[in-house]
Formats: C-alpha cells, sequence, structure tokens
C-alpha cells in the first residue's frame, strides 16, 4: 500500500431505515465512507448488506434517511443519478448481459460517456466511430489490468465463474467510478481465485484511486484488505470500526458465534 | 480456396470493429450486392420479381424493424402490422394531401409517423413485460385495423375502402416496371440494413441488448430503460414504417387495411423467430424462408401428391404451410432460439476450422 491516502469523508449515510411490508430490512443504520478507503459490510445471511448497497446506488429508495454524496444530499437517489454521480456496483448474483460478448459487455458500462446521437451512430463513420475507438481503447486498458485479453470476444455466457466475476467487474470499472460497491466479490470463488481478486481490488483501489465499499463473507479476506468494517445483524448496526475494534466487539462475536445466555 | 483466417492479424482496433472483419466475408458480401444490382435484373423474369424477390425485400425491411425490437431489446410486439399500416397510410397521405410532395419524402415521413406512434403504443413496455407487452401491442393492432376501415380521413374518403397511388416518382426516375421497383426496394434495404447493423453494434445497440439480457444490472450502469426501450420502439417502428410505405405503394400500388392485419404481426414475428433472434442476418433469411417456402410447398405438394396417386388441392397446400410453420417455430425455439442465423454462424465456426479441426 504505497501513496494511498484516505481522505474526507466522501459518501454519508444517516439513519437509513428500509422495509418491505412488515420486513425491516434496515432499521436506522448511519455510517459513512472516506476517500481513497476499502470500507467492508459484513455481517450473517439475512443482515441487510445488499440492501444496503441497493439504498446507496439508488435500487431500492429508504422510507427514512439521507445520503449525503460528496457534500451533496440525494433523498431520492436513483440508479441513474447514482451512475452519473460515479457510483458502480458488481452483484452478487452475477448480472451480466448473457447474450454479449465480454468487449459488449465493458463497452456496455462506458454508455453514459459516449455522446453520439442516434443519427450519428447509424451512420457510423465519423463521430460514432471516432468515439467508439477512443472508448474501445480505454477498456482495453480495464481488459489488460484485469488479465481477461484471451476471453475478450466470448460470449459471456460460457465463461466459467470466476472469471464472469471479473468481467462484472470489468464492467464497472470501464464506468471510472468514484465509488465501487462490491457485492460479495469472491463469494464460491477458490483460494486462487480469491486471491487475484483481493489482488485486483486492492490494485484498483491503489492505482485508481477508487473508494471501495464491499460485502464479503470471508473474514480472512475482510480483515486483510479493508481500512474499516462495519457490521449488520438483522437490519441493525451492531459494530464500525477497524478490523481490530470490529473483531473485538463483544456484539459481533455473539452474532456470527451465537451468544451464550 | 480455404475459408479460413491464418495470417490475418488485426493491428488495429478499427480493423478489428468492422462489420466483417473477416475479409472473406467482406468480399462475399460485396459480391451477393453487386450480383443483386447488376446480374439479377438481366436474368430473372417479371413473375420472380413480383412473387419472390419484390416482397422478399421489402419483408426483410420489415423483419428488420421487428428483430430491433424484438430480438436485440427483447420486447414482444405483436403490433408490427399496425405499424406498416400507419407507414403506408401516413405516407399516402402526406404524398395527396401535401403538393409538390415528392414520394421518397413521404416514404420517409411514413416512417417517422409510425416512429411516433410506436413511441405511443411502446409505453405500456414500461411497466410490463412478456406475454402481458405482446396483448398491449396486440392493442395497437387492433385500433389501427378499425381505424383505417372506419375513419374516412386516412383514406381520402375513398368509397371502395381501399386507396392507390400511381407509380411513384423518385428524383425524376419513374418506378413502375417490376425492374424498377425490385431495384428501389433492394437500395433501400442496403442502406437501411448498414444503418441497422452500425445502430445495433454501436452504443445505442449495445444499450437494447443490456436491457433485454440484464435490466437491473443495466439500469445501474446508468442506461435508463424509458429511453432505452422507447427508442428501440421508435427504430424500429420507423423500419415498420418505411417497410410498409414499400408494400403498400410499390408492391401492391392499391391496398386496403387487410394488407397489414394480425396475420402479417404474426407473420413478421414468425420471421424473426425462425431466422434468429438478435441477428441482422436472421431477418433476412426469415423473410427468404417464409416467402419461399408457400411458393414452394405450391410447386412440391402436388407432385409428392401424384406420386402415392393422391390430388393436392389448393386448400391442402395452405393448410401444409400452416403446420409446417407451426412445428418449425416450435422446433426453433426449443433447439435454436437463434434461428437459422445461429445454425449459420455455427456453420461459418466450423468451416474456419476445416478440414483440421484440431
Amino acid at each position: 500500500m504505497s501513496g494511498r491516502k484516505i481522505g474526507e469523508v466522501i459518501l454519508d449515510l444517516k439513519n437509513i431505515s428500509l422495509s418491505f411490508g412488515g420486513v425491516k430490512a434496515l432499521q436506522n443504520i448511519s455510517f459513512d465512507v472516506r476517500e481513497h478507503e476499502i470500507r467492508a459490510i459484513i455481517g450473517p445471511n439475512g443482515a441487510g448488506k445488499s440492501s444496503m448497497l441497493n439504498v446507496i446506488n439508488g435500487v431500492y429508495r429508504p422510507q427514512e434517511g439521507d445520503i449525503i454524496l460528496r457534500g451533496v444530499h440525494h433523498a431520492n437517489m436513483d440508479s441513474y443519478g447514482a451512475a452519473k454521480a460515479g457510483l458502480a456496483r458488481t452483484f452478487q448474483n452475477i448480472a451480466l448481459f448473457k447474450g454479449m460478448s465480454v468487449l459488449d459487455n465493458i463497452m456496455t458500462g462506458r454508455n453514459l460517456k459516449m455522446k453520439a446521437n442516434m443519427l450519428q451512430q447509424a451512420i457510423w463513420f465519423g463521430v460514432a466511430q471516432r468515439e467508439e475507438l477512443a472508448h474501445r481503447l480505454k477498456v482495453e486498458e480495464i481488459i489488460d489490468f484485469l488479465e481477461i485479453q484471451h476471453i475478450r470476444k466470448t460470449p459471456v455466457g460460457r465463461l466459467p465463474y470466476g472469471l464472469q466475476k471479473r468481467v462484472d467487474l470489468a464492467r464497472a470499472l470501464a464506468m471510472e467510478p468514484q465509488i465501487l460497491l462490491l457485492d460479495e466479490p469472491m463469494a464460491g470463488m477458490n483460494v486462487e481465485e480469491k486471491q487475484d481478486m483481493c489482488r485486483f481490488i486492492l490494485d484498483v483501489n491503489d492505482q485508481f484511486g477508487t473508494t471501495v465499499v464491499l460485502i464479503e463473507h470471508d473474514m480472512g479476506v475482510v480483515m486483510d484488505i479493508s481500512d474499516r468494517v462495519v457490521v449488520l445483524d438483522y437490519g441493525k448496526k451492531i459494530g464500525d470500526g477497524t478490523p481490530d475494534e470490529v473483531r473485538a466487539n463483544p456484539d459481533v462475536i455473539s452474532a456470527y458465534l451465537g451468544a451464550s445466555h | 480456396m480455404f475459408y479460413r483466417e491464418n495470417g490475418q492479424f488485426k493491428t488495429s482496433y478499427k480493423s478489428d470493429q468492422q462489420i466483417f472483419p473477416i475479409p472473406q466475408d467482406r468480399w462475399a458480401i460485396f459480391a451477393i450486392i453487386a450480383f443483386a444490382f447488376f446480374a439479377i435484373p438481366f436474368m430473372v423474369d417479371e413473375y420472380l420479381f413480383r412473387a419472390i424477390l419484390i416482397p422478399f425485400l421489402i419483408l426483410s425491411l420489415a423483419a428488420l424493424g421487428v428483430n430491433i425490437l424484438v430480438g436485440y431489446c427483447g420486447q414482444i410486439t405483436l403490433g408490427a402490422g399496425a405499424f406498416m399500416a400507419v407507414g403506408a397510410y401516413a405516407a399516402y397521405n402526406f404524398l395527396i394531401r401535401v403538393s409538390g410532395m415528392p414520394a421518397l419524402g413521404a416514404i420517409l415521413l411514413g416512417g417517422f409517423t409510425a416512429a411516433a406512434v410506436g413511441i405511443v403504443f411502446g409505453i405500456p413496455s414500461l411497466r410490463v413485460r412478456g406475454l402481458y407487452l405482446a396483448v398491449a401491442t396486440l392493442a395497437a393492432q387492433f385500433f389501427w385495423d378499425w381505424a383505417f376501415l372506419r375513419v374516412k380521413w386516412f383514406t381520402n374518403d375513398a368509397s371502395s375502402g381501399s386507396v392507390s397511388v400511381a407509380d411513384i416518382d423518385v428524383f425524376g426516375w419513374i418506378v413502375n416496371t417490376p425492374t424498377d421497383k425490385y431495384l428501389f426496394c433492394l437500395g433501400t434495404l442496403v442502406v437501411f440494413s448498414f444503418m441497422a447493423k452500425n445502430l445495433v453494434r454501436g452504443n445505442m445497440g449495445r444499450q437494447w441488448m443490456a436491457i433485454r439480457d440484464m435490466d437491473v444490472a443495466a439500469t445501474v450502469i446508468g442506461i435508463r430503460p424509458l429511453y432505452a426501450k422507447l427508442s428501440a420502439f421508435a427504430v424500429s417502428s420507423f423500419y415498420l414504417g418505411v417497410a410498409g410505405a414499400l408494400w403498400g405503394m410499390i408492391n401492391l400500388g392499391s391496398w386496403e387495411p387487410a394488407a397489414f392485419s394480425i396475420d402479417r404481426s404474426f407473420q413478421l414475428l414468425f420471421m424473426v423467430i425462425i431466422g434468429g433472434l438478435g441477428a441482422i442476418a436472421g431477418s433476412f433469411f426469415g423473410a427468404a424462408f417464409i416467402v419461399i417456402l408457400p411458393i414452394f410447398l405450391n410447386q412440391i405438394l402436388p407432385v409428392i401428391g401424384g406420386l402415392f396417386g393422391l390430388e393436392v388441392s389448393i386448400a391442402l397446400v395452405s393448410h401444409v404451410e400452416i403446420m409446417i410453420f407451426g412445428a418449425l417455430i416450435v422446433f426453433f425455439l426449443i433447439v435454436e432460439p437463434h434461428g437459422i442465423a445461429r445454425l449459420w454462424s455455427t456453420g461459418r465456426e466450423k468451416l474456419r476450422l476445416w478440414p483440421f479441426p484440431h
């Protein structure tokens, strides 16, 4: 970890409550994310971790609470607004575009940056072609970075799971996000794939200065790579702090290991 | 000469992003287009133009439109015939009501009118999908069937309900012989096909396919479903509208709303399913198949029947045709959902390795 310097609070979540009918998925949760840090969200199954990410990038609208992104209040964040504001994410159950090649999937990540109008695209020669080439260069950098050159033309449906996860990350990186939300990037991977993925996350954080918010079940990984950890259980926040603080927190231990009442 | 790419290296992304990155393909397509323009007009007779080639070209254009919406954007439509009708009647009205309106302008304006109507009838796609959307687009079909039959203004108060146009005039070129009509339709189809290909390989097409494949992930990377879906409806309806205008003004000359009935909508949907959803080439395969099959059966079934000493009536032929379509659609949906286009590309992949597949 070289020149990385953790900066000011970039994303501040205040008193977020989200419920689906009678189910209270999130209750009054507040935490913040600082610039350039790796922030982990952990908790047992059903704790509300994925709901939390869905709130941050506007897939779910919380009933209460406030999202402050770089000083701007987003009470009504929607997915499009979140993408415009520089939030990208990957999915727990890979959500790639199955009918498209790896290259097209990653190129889709750049859709917000492409400006050619429909007529220009239909004519292709001129504006659209120049734009396509410029973005292709950028996408090729990401492909190099994630070491997936050999599969660029393969339809994603044919790839093994570990590589699909990597393409998912590539598509998110193609947006050149300021904050990257990762929903269980290592779920279902073997040790080598996990090591690769850790390396990529650390490199992204280090080289591009991207702030990372990640959900992960592998405690070894979480404790190793994250700067601060927030712990959820049954929709409530039960712990927040550095990995060492969280590890020592009695509430967290009881949530994970079961309390002896 | 083997069909292979050994020794062909791409040294720039530009050459990698061509429509036909393999030179053999490129030359083959140029050869086919050149053949269609310069050789076919001297080779075939009037019957072939009228019965096969002109319908094939126009229906290919319509199938392209349906394929953009159904194959690329994943929105099922049963209203394709209605958008063709809107294009045809709009072009007709522009032509007769606006003095000095050039025919080409009327055809394009017909397309734009269809696009506007398509956007309106595409609005339900923002809330419903799949079968429910199909039913919603069916509403478009029935509404426009009714409107063109009952609202006299659209048909310029024609007492018979059918409208007709004179031979159209494209910058002084009077399109009246079958060869002229064929060339005009061919030119339109070539231009529109390349434009469709450019759209689907660029940002627009990727947005459509993203919405088709995984809409939640698409919205998260900043694609607006509203814009992506309605633009697919607009482009699709534009193609259908232009195809409808050509069908009415060039293929038929005079027509009634029945020319664009629900049968036409189903026929177009069958074309893209059999030809290949999400493949530009699939539109041509599907159109060729559906135009040629009935004619083929008409010729071949009586012969087969004769072998067994059976009398094959016209009615039987048309029943067999419907049965074969039904069987083929079930076959393709189960065995090869990507249609003839996928069979074609699989064959090409094999051919690239032939004769040394290892």
